[in-house]
C-alpha cells in the first residue's frame, strides 16, 4: 500500500528556559503566561533575570521598581536588582527602563 | 489594575483554603476581594495562648506593590498593637514590604509578632512602658485581655517568659580598656552595638595605627576589616 501525505499541521510548544522557579513572585502567574497586564506570552511579555538569580516578567519588576519602597532591591532577596541578560535589543530597552526610576 | 489585584487575592485566598497547616486563615467579607478578615489563634506559651484574633486587612489600589493594611479588630494588649485602635507597627507591612509577599505571610508575621513582642519599637507606648518595667504585670494584662476578648480559656498566665532581666552592671569607662587608642575612635564601634573590650581586640588584631591617641578617620578597608573582625568572619 502507498500513502500520499497531502497536507499536515505542526504542532510545537514552547516555554521558557529557566532551571524551575515556576511562578512570577510578584504577579503570581507563571511565567509562561503573561503578566496580569498583557495579553500574549512570549516577546511582548518577556522575562527579566536578575544576577542576583530571580526571575520576573519584565512588566512586573519595571512597575515595582517605580515605588519609592523598593529602593532598587530585589523583592525575593533585597540585593540590588541588576538585570543579568541585555543581549536583545527588548533586553536593553528593560535595562534602559529600570535605570532611569 | 483592579481585575489584576482582585485576580491575585482570589488566588491567595485558595492557596490559603488548600494549606490548612498554616494556622492562619482569611476570608472576604461584603463579597468584596478588596476587604478581608484574617483569623489566627494566639501562639502557645504565650499570654495570648487559646485566644483568637481577627485582623481587618484593606488590599489598597495597587497591590501588591503597595502592602495590605492591617488592624487588629480583637482587642490586644501588645506593644505593638494600639490598645485602643488595632493599629500595628510591624516592618514587614510598612517600609519593609515586598510584591512577593502575601496575605498568609503577612498573617504568618502578626502571629510571629505576638510571640516576640518588641516594646523596644512600641505602637502603644503604655503597654511597651509595662512590658519594660513590670513585666510579669504586662504579661498578666495581656493574658486577661485574651480571655475578656479574644475567648482564650483562662489560667496560669506563663509568667516565666516575662520575669525582668537585670541590665548588666555597668561598668567604670577605665581608660586601660581603650590601649591607648583614642576614646571616640573606638566608641564609633561601640555605638553600633559591640563590646568594648571586642573593639579594641579587633584593632588589635586588624594592628590600627593608635595615632598617639588622637581621633582620626579610618580608612574603609581597615573599617571593613575591624567590622569583619567583630562579626567573627575572620
Amino acid at each position: 500500500m502507498k500513502v500520499k501525505i497531502k497536507r499536515w499541521n505542526a504542532v510545537a510548544t514552547w516555554r521558557w528556559d529557566l532551571p524551575e522557579d515556576d511562578l512570577c513572585g510578584i504577579c503570581q502567574n507563571p511565567f509562561d503566561n503573561t503578566c496580569p497586564a498583557c495579553k500574549y506570552p512570549g516577546d511582548d511579555c518577556i522575562l527579566l533575570s536578575g544576577k542576583c538569580g530571580h526571575n520576573f516578567h519584565m512588566h512586573c519588576i519595571l512597575e515595582w521598581m517605580k515605588q519609592d519602597s523598593a529602593k532598587g532591591q530585589c523583592p525575593m532577596c533585597r540585593q540590588r536588582f541588576e538585570w543579568a541578560d541585555q543581549t536583545n535589543q527588548t533586553m536593553r530597552d528593560a535595562a534602559q527602563a529600570l535605570a532611569s526610576v | 489594575m483592579a481585575s489584576t489585584r482582585e485576580r491575585r487575592i482570589s488566588k491567595e485566598l485558595s492557596d490559603l483554603q488548600n494549606d490548612p497547616n498554616s494556622g492562619v486563615s482569611a476570608h472576604p467579607v461584603d463579597n468584596s476581594l478588596l476587604h478581608l478578615k484574617g483569623i489566627f489563634p494566639g501562639p502557645p506559651d504565650t499570654p495570648y495562648a487559646g485566644g483568637t484574633f481577627q485582623v481587618d486587612i484593606l488590599i489598597p489600589e495597587n497591590y501588591p506593590f503597595k502592602s495590605p493594611v492591617m488592624k487588629f479588630d480583637t482587642k490586644i494588649w501588645h506593644p505593638n498593637v494600639s490598645s485602643v485602635t488595632g493599629a500595628i507597627c510591624l516592618d514587614t507591612l510598612g517600609t519593609g514590604w515586598s510584591p512577593v509577599g502575601t496575605i498568609k505571610m503577612a498573617l504568618i508575621s502578626l502571629r510571629m509578632l505576638l510571640e516576640s513582642p518588641n516594646p523596644k519599637d512600641p505602637q502603644d507606648a503604655e503597654v511597651a512602658k509595662m512590658m519594660l518595667e513590670q513585666p510579669e504585670a504586662f504579661a498578666q494584662k495581656a493574658h486577661e485581655w485574651a480571655v475578656k476578648y479574644a475567648g482564650a480559656p483562662r489560667r496560669d498566665t506563663p509568667v516565666h517568659n516575662y520575669q525582668k532581666v537585670a541590665p548588666p552592671p555597668p561598668r567604670a569607662d577605665d581608660p586601660a580598656r581603650y590601649q591607648g587608642y583614642n576614646k571616640d575612635l573606638i566608641d564609633r564601634f561601640v555605638h553600633m552595638g559591640f563590646d568594648l573590650d571586642a573593639v579594641v581586640e579587633a584593632f588589635n588584631y586588624v594592628g590600627i595605627d593608635r595615632n598617639g591617641g588622637e581621633d582620626y578617620v579610618l580608612e574603609e578597608a581597615y573599617m571593613g576589616d575591624i567590622t569583619a573582625r567583630l562579626l567573627g568572619e575572620q
